[in-house]
């Protein structure tokens, strides 16, 4: 009997679970952000599907507000795949120029991501949703089962959760409902990092550490990363040697100070820290509980 | 036989001498073709025997420098005190002298500069300065630069007081976080100011502003994107015979940077071109055949 590594007893789950989805559901899409998840939920719905390419497209829930290494690489990855990308941004945040800086961070996560998504789910009719959330990630990210079924109007109800006994999955849903998949619910940061190094699998430069331009926020490094950010009067920024831990909206998003500027150092850094991705992000330190707040609104 | 030797030099030959033991070399032959006595190649491989290679070259000769504890702690205070003050007029910035003179007026008490260098040191606050001159024919991505953007200003020059490069950068200090403005003259002498904020855009043009007052000059400058500030480049356009030269991120010349010649401009491709993640490891790839993804 072969024994399996603990990596690739997650990457078994993974694939089976996105099996389960297309076997069971109408009108599937995988969620793609663009980060080191997605790029790894990629890689292994490509394997579970191989050699034919997955029989669903990607998704981008676009904000305008990405790192601009973000949007190279997304395009490059799509041409290169081969596989269908859609780039949804929600019109009325787009009519109203939503953005961090005036309208806030919550009400801009609010406009461009939790609605910008539902709009995108409704406008394709898509019933089942694969995203790249880990439970090691956030609190409320460790309660959510692998699917996550959503209301016709895309709330979550956290208290009525299905059970998932021996990795059995239900996935009949009522009229309307629609399902979101987790199938990294079980892999950690490192086991990611791993997974990445082992696998070769491309990642945005971003998260490899480099001499970026950098002001300070709320003790927060934020990358000036266009001239759309807005400088403090007599503010510059400062070149100094940070990496990525997390990627989302460049302005809510906070750099690490670190020399990693290779997988293997990346992997060595993870080892030492006792401190989560998502410490980096400004929208979860929003108030108390508010991942979960959004998550029931429609969040990923 | 091996008292005139540097420890650099000795190092080498005993790393020499180990590996012609390894090779199978008698202690004989070995100390025929380093030059080291037999008691020392015997030692060299002793000391690998029982702690690898980390454990042939000898130990430095001395104390770091530095770590002679000269100054009192109330000079310490005075000395940071004045650093993130304003500097002299005319000045760009704290120089050994002008601090040990600051340091005698305050306390009353003679200071050389040799003992506020020390305290640099210990500090972490020294910075040696670029080689630019040697860059002119390396090839390399800084090399390049160096030739592109820093030759052709440098040429315009006469005099190396005319010739200054520094930077800014950022400390980790037991009191907090600091940040350090330094400029490097001729014979690499040191002028630095301090500040427990980022410095602003009027704290950057005092220090051009003093450099630009003594007729034409060039500052080579890493670590701030200075032309992010309206205020700087207003003036910086301004000025005839003052030239800016940023050094670009990651071409590797400032130290703590990876050094890589040649390298392409992001890391990403560093990392592969390097061969820091192999190729064939990558054999239960569904795509393993098609390129890496490149930007």
């Amino acid at each position: 009997m072969t024994s399996l590594t603990h990596l690739q007893r997650l990457e078994a789950e993974s694939i089976q679970i996105m099996r389960e989805v297309v076997a069971e559901t109408d009108n599937p899409v995988m969620l793609y952000s663009v980060g080191k998840d997605s790029a790894v939920m990629l890689h292994l719905a490509r394997k579970a599907f191989a050699p034919s390419p997955p029989p669903f497209p990607l998704m981008h829930v676009d904000t305008r507000w990405k790192f601009r290494a973000m949007y190279e690489f997304r395009d490059d990855m799509a041409r290169d795949i081969g596989m269908e990308l859609i780039v949804h941004i929600n019109p009325e945040g787009v009519e109203k120029n939503v953005n961090p800086f005036t309208h806030g961070s919550a009400i801009h996560t609010e406009i461009m991501k939790t609605e910008g998504l539902k709009q995108a789910l409704d406008k394709y009719g898509f019933d089942a949703a694969f995203g790249g959330a880990r439970r090691d990630e956030e609190k409320s990210r460790a309660k959510e089962r692998v699917f996550s079924f959503r209301t016709a109007q895309h709330r979550w109800d956290p208290k009525n959760q299905r059970p998932e006994l021996w990795k059995i999955y239900n996935t009949r849903k009522h009229k309307g409902e629609s399902i979101r998949v987790f199938p990294l619910s079980n892999w950690t940061e490192l086991d990611i990092w791993q997974y990445i190094y082992l696998q070769n699998i491309p990642i945005v430069p971003l998260y490899y550490s480099a001499e970026r331009p950098v002001v300070e926020r709320d003790g927060t490094l934020i990358m000036v990363d266009d001239k759309r950010m807005p400088l403090e009067p007599g503010e510059v920024p400062m070149m100094r040697k940070v990496r990525f831990r997390t990627l989302g909206c460049y302005p809510l998003t906070g750099a690490i100070e670190s020399e990693a500027d290779t997988l293997p150092a990346i992997i060595q850094e993870m080892l030492l820290t006792n401190t989560s991705e998502r410490q980096g992000r400004v929208i979860d330190n929003d108030s108390a509980a508010s991942m979960e707040k959004k998550k029931q609104e429609g969040y990923f | 036989m091996t008292k005139h030797l540097s420890p650099e030099k000795l190092n080498e030959r005993r790393i020499k001498a180990v590996q012609l033991r390894l090779d199978g070399l008698t202690v004989v032959q070995v100390c025929e073709r380093t030059g080291l006595s037999a008691p020392t190649v015997s030692a060299a491989w002793k000391a690998f025997r029982e702690g690898g290679w980390a454990a042939v070259p000898v130990r430095p000769r001395g104390r770091h420098k530095g770590q002679a504890n000269v100054l009192a702690p109330a000079l310490k205070a005075t000395l940071w005190q004045c650093l993130h003050e304003l500097p002299p007029v005319g000045e760009p910035g704290w120089n050994s002298a002008d601090l040990a003179q600051c340091l005698e007026k305050a306390h009353s008490q003679p200071v050389s500069q040799r003992a506020v260098e020390h305290w640099w040191e210990e500090e972490h606050l020294k910075r040696e300065a670029w080689p630019l001159g040697s860059l002119s024919k390396e090839r390399s991505m800084r090399g390049r630069w160096y030739r592109q953007a820093v030759a052709p200003v440098f040429k315009q020059l006469n005099s190396a007081a005319q010739r200054w490069q520094g930077g800014v950068r950022h400390l980790s200090h037991p009191d907090g976080s600091l940040y350090q403005i330094y400029l490097h003259g001729s014979r690499g002498r040191l002028w630095m100011r301090s500040f427990r904020r980022p410095p602003v855009a009027e704290d950057y043009l005092i220090t051009l502003k003093a450099l630009a007052a003594n007729g034409p000059a060039a500052l080579v400058f890493h670590g701030a994107a200075l032309s992010a500030a309206p205020e700087l480049t207003a003036w910086l356009a301004a000025q005839r015979d003052f030239w800016l030269v940023p050094v670009p991120a990651d071409i590797g010349l400032v130290p703590g940077e990876s050094v890589r010649a040649g390298a392409k401009s992001t890391v990403f491709n560093n990392c592969i071109s390097n061969g820091c993640v192999p190729h064939n490891r990558a054999s239960n790839n569904p795509d393993s055949n098609s390129k890496q993804v490149k930007r």
